[in-house]
């Protein structure tokens, strides 16, 4: 079985089984018009038989050559972006401590220059102009209230 | 007649100095994104949703809709002088446009791309005109019924239309409708599928979802594969065309549009697909098809009229019925909700000023996009100097603030990341995403007409066959859904046929 042809599948049938049992306890037909578990039952209903379809697809692809569809980046590449992704999660821990914009730039610094090891000059620059257009554009001109965290900012 | 007097009135609310600003912002923005790999227009407009939200909600659609535009005419920069499609509807351009660029005729391409696009698009927006209209006003005498139905076709046909495998644009659509399915009943107002979580009662927002599929997914994608870009040089006067050039172009700039058009239309087709079926058609009317492939200056021609005629036919179905016709689209419709207006056959109707100030600033724009790209192609393309890397940390940053604006809570932050997560491992798996948001938009649509029309019908499902519309309406929706089967069926009997004789 192509495995990257059938985890799309084995996803929704998970999903599937956990809509129908979320929903159980509520109404499927409330007086005169269908209840809240009436939609998720048919969705559930349409993506049980595609989801299947499609683990078909993948037992019958196996073996074959690979127009897989599915693009895995190297080592190298997943580190990049598992890393950058870890950074934007870092973003999210921080903020309610440091402040959002405060968080996003300690960001930027280390994707710039820990993760992509972009020159540190030019980095530092993109750091100021990247917080400074956040700053103006969504606390100075917009108005928006961003989390401000003990530095002030 | 009515038509261009709504429209005389579009271009007065269109050429006031806060409209024509934004128009003009929307549009280089658009430029801009679709010169950058890694962030396409619906990127682009969803990361930009949240700074709308202080404008005129006329403004706003304006600014939205000429990135959606401009986007396609950005995108060509990049494909020809760098040979990377900046998003995905300049795929085709990149196959011939860099081609054409390493014989020195750069600034053919680029312009025969602007001045197709220019003239496909005021084209498609002169269509727009004459057809939404009467669309729309076809579209009152829709009840519940077809409601419910055109809202499943629009997912269908996304899902048949948008990639290589329907099941996998299936799946995607059948994800979106889930995602919507979490929050409060519409209509009993229960909570249904939150887990007990008080910030899942409001349900899931459209923004956070878009950001993440959109953004934060392509950009992580990007960064796999960061490289400093060497776009070939170009010049002013290299941007002048010969006679011969335009000659051999101009029936291709009409077939493509056209080409485009009808495709755009079309809910879930979108400019890619329009983009490789006008190339395709106009290799089997050339004179020379032979030279497809290998730089042939009609084929940039066809390929960038289509994609801009179909960014604009997909405006037809959105304005007139409240379907999207394209994810950019889908993310434009969206921001109609977001400030408070209802889309759909009444739209034209109830909010007139706002319907044909669009159309009118769409004219606008395309000409606003003429002169950027004719003789300022070489300064945007000195853009493409500066390295993503240090675009993509700003593009993410952006995101997340976006993102906490909707809603000023931190746990919007979070579920962007969640669906950048998802989108991510989408591209991973190649399944398609534009059918996920299709899906999340027309849910709500689709879920009330579905009830309303049991309501109605005290249970029975025959109301969907009585009534004349929406028994075709189901005809289009069973024929998109097991129409890509049938191709793919028929496609495994001729290869095993071939492979027979061949052994």
């Amino acid at each position: 079985m192509r495995i990257s042809d059938a985890v799309p599948a084995l996803f929704i049938l998970a999903l599937s089984a956990l809509a129908v049992f979320g929903t159980w306890d509520l109404g499927y037909w409330s007086g005169t018009t269908p209840g809240p578990a009436f939609l998720p039952f048919w969705v559930a209903g349409v993506a049980v038989p595609v989801a299947i379809l499609q683990l078909v697809e993948a037992w019958r692809a196996a073996g074959a050559d690979a127009q897989s569809g599915a693009e895995w980046p190297d080592r190298p590449a997943l580190k990049r972006a598992v890393l950058a992704f870890g950074g934007l999660v870092a973003i999210a821990l921080l903020t309610p401590v440091l402040g959002m914009v405060a968080s996003i730039v300690l960001f930027i610094a280390f994707l710039l220059v820990v993760v992509l090891r972009r020159p540190l000059w030019p980095s530092l620059a993109t750091v100021a102009i990247t917080s400074g257009v956040i700053q103006a554009i969504f606390v100075w001109w917009l108005g928006l209230p961003l989390p401000v965290g003990a530095i002030g900012f | 007649m009515e038509s261009l007097a709504l429209l005389g009135q579009g271009f007065a609310t269109c050429f006031t100095p806060l409209n024509l600003t934004f128009i003009v912002i929307g549009v280089i923005i658009g430029q801009i994104v679709g010169l950058l790999p890694g962030i396409g227009p619906a990127a682009g407009m969803a990361l930009l949703l949240p700074l709308t939200f202080g404008l005129p909600p006329v403004t706003a659609i304006m600014m939205l809709a000429g990135i959606m535009y401009g986007g396609q005419y950005g995108g060509t920069l990049t494909s020809v002088l760098v040979n990377v499609p900046g998003e995905a509807a300049s795929v085709m351009t990149a196959v011939d446009g860099y081609q054409i660029a390493r014989r020195g005729r750069a600034g053919a391409a680029l312009s025969i791309a602007a001045i197709g696009s220019f003239l496909a698009g005021v084209g498609a927006c002169v269509a727009v005109v004459f057809v939404t209209p009467p669309l729309s006003e076809f579209a009152l005498k829709f009840n519940a019924p077809e409601y419910f139905l055109l809202a499943t076709l629009g997912i269908t046909a996304t899902a048949s239309l948008g990639g290589s495998s329907a099941t996998k644009a299936l799946l995607a659509a059948v994800l979106g409708l889930y995602i919507s399915l979490v929050g409060t009943d519409p209509i009993l107002g229960i909570p249904r599928l939150n887990f007990g979580q008080v910030k899942l009662l409001e349900g899931i927002d459209f923004l956070p979802v878009a950001i993440g599929i959109f953004g934060i997914a392509e950009v992580l994608s990007s960064l796999e594969r960061v490289h400093d870009m060497h776009p070939i040089r170009t010049r002013l006067r290299d941007m002048w065309l010969t006679a011969q050039e335009w000659s051999e172009s101009r029936v291709a700039i009409l077939r493509g549009g056209l080409v485009g058009f009808v495709v755009g239309i079309m809910p879930g087709a979108g400019p890619t697909i329009a983009a490789m079926m006008a190339y395709v058609t106009e290799k089997r009317f050339s004179r020379h098809p032979e030279r497809f492939g290998k730089g042939a200056l009609d084929a940039v021609a066809a390929a960038e009229s289509a994609n801009n005629s179909a960014a604009h036919g997909a405006t037809i179905p959105m304005l007139a019925l409240g379907i999207p016709g394209s994810a950019s689209t889908a993310v434009l419709l969206a921001a109609l909700i977001l400030h408070g207006i209802r889309p759909g056959p009444m739209l034209m109707i109830e909010q007139g000023p706002l319907v044909w100030g669009l159309i009118a600033s769409m004219f606008v724009g395309n000409l606003i996009l003429l002169v950027i790209n004719l003789p300022l192609a070489p300064l945007f393309a000195s853009l493409l100097r500066v390295p993503y890397a240090y675009l993509a940390p700003g593009i993410l940053a952006i995101s997340l603030v976006g993102a906490y604006s909707a809603t000023l809570d931190i746990a919007t932050v979070w579920m962007c990341l969640v669906f950048g997560l998802i989108g991510w491992f989408m591209i991973k798996f190649d399944v398609p995403r534009a059918p996920l948001v299709l899906a999340l938009v027309l849910a709500p649509l689709l879920e009330f007409s579905l009830r309303q029309s049991l309501l109605l019908s005290f249970g029975s499902p025959a109301i969907f066959v009585q009534r004349p519309l929406s028994a075709i309406i189901l005809l289009l929706v069973v024929i998109s859904l097991v129409s890509p089967f049938v191709v793919a069926v028929r496609n495994r009997a001729r290869l095993r046929r071939e492979h027979r004789s061949a052994a």
